[in-house]
């Protein structure tokens, strides 16, 4: 069964006020599809992740859910400034966020670190200057 | 009373207004033929309908007591909540003696058990890793199982407060003097009455009934000023009585250790916490929330009789009057007499698995694209005219078989325009052969 589309949403830069929606969509959608609670919790938590890191540290963006019967894949794009060391962005407690966001109660530098942790798979794409592809797979059977 | 619910509609006086459609926060109420009727499966017993309607045609069916008190043996078990109901000048042991006068053989505070339950769960969250939710606010632990299933594995798995004081009282009197009592509650809300006859997390509840404290109230109220009292009056109820306010059960906690909690009230903002901690937005360091349906906690319960604002008040009064009269600032730590109650609940709380379109992955699939469709073409005003509380839930009715898309009065406003379109050009238009011979007699 090829992957379909089940969400596509443009996601602004520093718009906390929707910040969020993504995430509480796809996990409605997840549910009307019968998928199951703890993969609904991983989906959520992902979704969010990534959504806030485009809010937090992009000009904006765009993310996409795919699903087959086998497997949800979460694509994250966006306009950049891009990441300067991947490596660095999955250590755990780094973080490159202001002040300001950290005030906020974000940027405790585990974002991508838990998204790691909750996906089955990750592939992070990106350089300074240019924007940042993240592409996660979710399975559904275990 | 049907099993599943105790909110119920009064035909007559419902005028199909949307107000409860609307308000509802999980979605369970249709307006179909002019009147608002609840989908059980997804009732929580929240009794936000009945505080919606303007028209006060959603109430609760609590039992009566006249048919309690005809009962073998009636106990009566009061909520920490229903001493918020006076102010703290009437005593705790006369209110009691106006209860007994109703007929009961007995009666007990369920604030006793609450203290008891605060214990093991101060004991349970040091033993046990990861946060926890209180189980005590049946609505919530519902509201769990039907929008937040992956979550039941962080409701804490005890007795309610009313349950264990049931099951205690039930074990004692039969042996101590082999009666079997028909144990009683006196409720605040409709969701502990539904408890009565679908318990949480144990096959049955150890309640016979409940009683809407509405019932009761205004016979209690009238004979106070009748009751002498043989002994001197003494405030001799539990500091825990306070678990009938917002934060009680974490003020309480708090007192023996320092403990990190969260209290929230209002099933609205309830929810919203629940979509934070869905998504690991809130603090782990927080080991224990204490959550309730009713803003205010159980003294905002929609069948009590006091506003929860005087409530509130009371309530605190009462409090401090206790601490006065025992000379404690805090409840008590270590009772040998806990060990009386058996705390753990037997069943696994399951999901209510209800919102999926289907069993099938693939048809759920062509559901959802056939929902997604649907939701582009319907205005998306939310007027719910339609009798839906807004268009993407009519939108799921349409796809699940249980409205029509002309139930939209927008939708039927285009089709009646398109139809009127076509029935014009039907009318205008002439058969061939005419169109033909017209031709022929315009050239002759």
């Amino acid at each position: 069964m090829r992957k379909q589309q089940i969400l596509n949403k443009e996601i602004e830069s520093f718009d906390f006020q929707s910040g969020g929606e993504a995430s509480s969509n796809l996990k409605n959608i997840l549910r009307k599809l019968g998928v199951s609670a703890q993969i609904v919790r991983k989906t959520a938590i992902v979704t969010y992740e990534l959504e806030m890191n485009v809010v937090i540290h992009s000009l904006g963006g765009e993310i996409t859910a795919l699903i087959s019967e086998d497997e949800l894949e979460i694509r994250v794009d966006d306009d950049g400034p891009g990441i300067a060391d991947l490596d660095k962005a999955f250590t755990a407690g780094y973080s490159t966020a202001s002040d300001e966001i950290r005030e906020m109660g974000f940027g405790a530098g585990m974002g991508l670190v838990n998204v790691k942790r909750y996906a089955d798979q990750i592939d992070v794409k990106s350089s300074l200057g240019e924007g940042t592809h993240v592409k996660v797979i979710i399975k559904l059977s275990s | 009373m049907t099993k599943n619910h105790s909110v119920l509609l009064k035909e007559d006086k419902c005028e199909g207004c949307t107000n409860c459609v609307k308000g509802c926060p999980t979605k369970a109420i249709r307006v179909h033929q002019g009147k608002a009727w609840i989908k059980e499966d997804l009732c929580l017993d929240c009794a936000e309908c009945i505080r919606a309607c303007e028209y006060h045609a959603k109430y609760t069916k609590t039992d009566e007591l006249t048919q309690i008190v005809e009962s073998n043996y009636p106990i009566l078990l009061i909520p920490p909540s229903f001493y918020s109901q006076f102010t703290e000048n009437t005593s705790a042991a006369k209110i009691k003696k106006a209860i007994l006068n109703l007929g009961f053989k007995a009666v007990f505070d369920v604030a006793e058990a609450a203290a008891a339950l605060s214990r093991k769960t101060l004991d349970f969250l040091n033993n046990n890793s990861g946060s926890f939710i209180s189980s005590s606010c049946p609505v919530i632990v519902r509201l769990i199982k039907l929008q937040f299933p992956d979550l039941i594995e962080m409701l804490i798995p005890l007795k309610s407060p009313v349950e264990l004081m049931a099951e205690k009282l039930e074990k004692k009197f039969k042996e101590e003097k082999n009666i079997n009592p028909d144990i009683f509650f006196l409720t605040p809300c409709p969701a502990k009455l539904t408890t009565v006859k679908r318990a949480i997390g144990q096959k049955e509840s150890f309640l016979s009934g409940a009683i809407g404290v509405e019932n009761i109230y205004k016979k209690i109220y009238e004979s106070l000023e009748n009751i002498k009292l043989e002994q001197p009056e003494t405030e001799i109820i539990t500091l825990a009585t306070i678990w009938g306010s917002e934060g009680g059960e974490q003020s309480i906690l708090q007192s023996w250790q320092d403990i990190n909690t969260l209290s929230v009230s209002g099933i609205k903002e309830v929810k919203k916490l629940l979509n934070e901690i869905e998504r690991n937005n809130i603090a782990e360091s927080i080991k224990y929330f204490e959550l309730t349906s009713c803003l205010d906690g159980c003294i905002g319960g929609v069948l009590n009789v006091i506003n929860p604002f005087q409530a509130k008040f009371n309530l605190e009064q009462r409090i401090k009057k206790i601490k006065e009269i025992s000379k404690n600032q805090k409840l008590e730590l270590n009772i040998s007499d806990d060990e009386y109650y058996n705390f753990a609940l037997p069943d696994e709380i399951t999901a209510d698995d209800i919102s999926k379109l289907d069993h099938d992955f693939k048809i759920a699939m062509q559901k959802l694209e056939q929902l997604q469709k649907e939701i582009e073409i319907l205005p998306g005003l939310d007027c719910a005219a339609c009798g839906a509380p807004d268009c993407k839930t009519f939108a799921e009715d349409i796809v699940n078989g249980r409205a029509v898309r002309v139930d939209c009065i927008f939708m039927l406003r285009q089709q009646l325009g398109e139809l009127a379109d076509e029935l014009s050009n039907l009318a205008n238009e002439l058969p061939p052969v005419m169109a033909s011979k017209k031709e022929e007699t315009d050239d002759s």
